[in-house]
């Protein structure tokens, strides 16, 4: 095996041509008046330009984007410095024009270069330009630049989201001892309170909080398996306000996934609470008003069977004073009698059912349905001479809850009968559709009683909005309102022409898990 | 972290030298630039990072440009070179510079001379020899300077400050050469060699 030299590689091996001649850089050397004295073999490959064809030119007369006065500063300077001087990529971009075909760098038309202007030989005032490839490098210092412009200004749009968060969002974060570690400017502003009373203050700080002491139990549980939870709360402002809040409690991670609190988002609800109160109390009133309305109607049919047992005393005692009275007729009296206050005691019975609020779903008959509905009706439709008419298939079946249908039906029926007194007109006519629609019983609900004007038609179901010239109480429709669409989930909607009026329920065929008032 | 600190006598045999290149750097400014220009003479500090972040603070303007080159050999460092808006303007204008990328050439190539013959000048004082990277610029608003991760890699820094003025075209800079602890230490040492042939 031949031994290997470890002798200095010797000077006159050509060493210096060699290395600059497979150096991967370009290399210019001109003189101070910036004539060229050496371009190598990295230059004639990139430029495509002969060393031969240039020697003794001036190199801003071979590369005319050079500008001329600036490299004459730059060779100036290096010569007297004795110290290179440099163009840089980031600013000059390039000094020799070398397009470039690179794919991944195509974003550049030319090489962007770095290029130190070294004094050669102070004694012959040459310089040597050394220039080097940087268009990688600026390519990455672009896209670092560009990802940076884009970070900052997502930066600002979550910071402008965190602010609007902040401002809009009823947010509280605890630590795992719940003490309180961050608050929302719109929680503080609903407590009327300064961040730095909140902040490290206990989460359940009896002072501020009002939640019964089973439902604390249940959010330390939830706390404990690190669950979310929808709880109810209500908080005392400083000016001792209460607000109600539906809150959701959500366990809080750190970047390494380790537990470090809890986030809870609040919904300020005290008015949707105002609101159900209101509507409590309006569903009462409206209770109490169909009560009224009720025993009226019972008035109307007891009238029929209260005479029936009258005239029936009334026989029994002139049979008597004739002395024609025997046990055969006695007996008869008696079963009618009977008959008739087992009739009474049935209304009585129907009545108190009405107001029975059963909260149980119900599968019945449409039919069955309209003839609850009508029987405490028929006395007064009778005595009104309304032509009453049922076109339904006695088939059809609901699954909703009975009682809170029945009351909306009677209620709708009222008001036809109602209008109808007040006015005259011939042919008084009520009629009842039924039918179904794939998932949807539709109720159609038609008089010919005078009409709705379109302009008032809009407010109908507003509360405490009457037509009625008297004994109004503008409760009836916005009830009827209120239980189709919050308790039946289904829609109720009223159309008038001429001297018509129809009302239309669409009710879902199997009404799920409701809660009924 | 060992506080290293600069004794008095070392302090004057450094602004000596130091005096002396800069009587070399402003002849060479002043070639390049073709008018006559002044170096106040040198303040010689050592600080901790955070005093540097006041003293860049303390400089007067909103916005300059502030351009740094870093330097290599057994004396290493960086230096950082400020001029305000103003002071740039003028530096165009003087050399009928045509657009932001000459005059960010001209600001470089100001850097580079009062870097390379500042430290050359002191390096060869000293029997050594330094080596410069490319200098690179970049606009900062002074109350940024103290997010740049560039100046959190000292610990302790030697400042050398100075300002430049060309009186007539108003122009002016300011420059510190910042070293890190080892050079602090070879610095100390070669100023002491220095201290002990004169005496």
């Amino acid at each position: 095996m031949a031994e290997k030299s470890t002798q200095r590689y010797p000077q006159n091996n050509n060493l210096n041509e060699k290395l600059i001649a497979s150096i991967d850089n370009g290399i210019i050397i001109l003189n101070d008046e910036l004539k060229i004295l050496y371009f190598n073999k990295w230059l004639e490959l990139h430029t495509s330009i002969k060393e031969g064809d240039i020697i003794g030119e001036t190199i801003d007369s071979v590369f005319t984007n050079i500008n001329a006065r600036t490299l004459q500063r730059k060779v100036k300077t290096a010569l007297r410095m004795g110290t290179p001087t440099f163009y840089t990529a980031s600013v000059t971009k390039y000094l020799i024009p070398i397009k470039i075909d690179q794919i991944n760098i195509s974003n550049f038309k030319h090489m962007r270069q770095d290029v130190s202007v070294i004094p050669f030989d102070l004694k012959q005032q040459y310089v040597a330009l050394i220039i080097s490839d940087q268009t990688n490098m600026t390519n990455i210092h672009n896209q670092l630049t560009f990802n940076i412009k884009k970070i900052n200004e997502l930066n600002l749009e979550l910071l402008k989201e965190r602010k609007t968060i902040d401002q809009r969002v009823i947010l509280t974060k605890i630590d795992t001892r719940h003490h309180i570690t961050d608050i929302s400017l719109a929680y503080l502003e609903l407590l009327d309170m300064k961040k730095g009373d909140m902040l490290k203050s206990n989460y359940f700080d009896t002072q501020r909080l009002r939640i019964s002491q089973e439902l604390k139990e249940k959010i330390f549980d939830y706390m404990q398996r690190k669950e979310v939870l929808k709880y109810e709360e209500i908080s005392l402002s400083s000016t001792g306000k209460e607000i109600c809040l539906l809150n959701t409690l959500v366990p809080e991670y750190d970047k390494s996934a380790n537990h470090i609190g809890f986030i809870i988002f609040g919904e300020n609800i005290t008015s949707a609470k105002l609101v159900q109160e209101h509507q409590t109390k309006l569903l009462e009133n409206s209770r109490t008003a169909a009560m009224g309305e009720m025993i009226s109607m019972i008035a109307h049919q007891w009238r029929q069977p209260l005479s029936v047992i009258n005239t029936v005393v009334a026989t029994l005692k002139i049979k008597k004073a004739l002395n024609i009275l025997n046990d055969e007729i006695i007996d008869e009296s008696y079963i009618k009698i009977e008959n008739t206050i087992t009739y009474l005691s049935e209304t009585i019975d129907d009545f108190r059912n009405f107001f029975k609020h059963n909260k149980e779903l119900k599968t019945f008959t449409i039919a069955h349905l309209l003839q609850k509905s009508t029987q405490l009706l028929k006395a007064e439709i009778e005595v009104l001479n309304i032509d009453y008419e049922e076109d339904i298939d006695i088939n059809i079946e609901i699954t909703s809850y009975q009682n809170e249908l029945i009351q909306t039906i009677i209620n709708i029926l009222k008001n036809s009968i109602d209008a109808f007194k007040e006015i005259n007109t011939e042919n008084q006519k009520i009629s009842i559709k039924a039918y179904e629609e794939i998932a949807h019983i539709i109720i159609e609900i038609e008089d010919n009683a005078g009409g709705i004007p379109q302009e008032i038609l809009s407010k109908v179901f507003e509360p405490y909005f009457s037509t009625k010239s008297k004994n109004g109480t503008g409760l009836g429709l916005y009830v009827c309102k209120t239980i189709i669409q919050e308790h039946l989930k289904g829609r109720i909607t009223m159309k008038s022409k001429n001297d018509h009026t129809l009302t239309l329920i669409e009710l879902p065929k199997i009404l799920q898990n409701s809660v009924a008032v | 972290m060992i506080e290293i600190n600069l004794s008095e006598d070392e302090k004057d045999v450094l602004q000596e030298l130091m005096n002396v290149a800069y009587g070399n750097a402003t002849a060479i400014v002043a070639d390049m630039l073709d008018a006559f220009a002044s170096l106040s003479i040198p303040n010689i500090k050592i600080m901790n990072i955070r005093e540097l972040l006041n003293t860049f603070h303390s400089l007067k303007g909103d916005s300059y440009f502030f351009s740094t080159q870093a330097f290599v050999g057994e004396f290493s460092g960086e230096c950082a070179f400020f001029i305000d808006n103003e002071s740039a303007n003028n530096l165009a204008i003087h050399l009928e510079l045509d657009g932001e990328e000459d005059l960010n050439d001209a600001i470089l190539e100001l850097t580079n001379i009062l870097t390379s013959t500042l430290t050359t000048r002191l390096a060869k004082e000293m029997n050594t020899q330094v080596q410069f990277a490319l200098p690179s610029i970049s606009k900062i608003p002074l109350n940024e300077m103290g997010s740049n991760n560039a100046f959190k890699q000292y610990s302790q820094v030697i400042v050398i400050d100075t300002q430049l003025n060309f009186h007539d075209q108003k122009i002016n800079g300011e420059i510190f050469i910042l070293t890190k602890d080892g050079s602090i230490k070879w610095l100390k040492n070669q100023l002491n060699d220095i201290l002990k042939t004169i005496i």
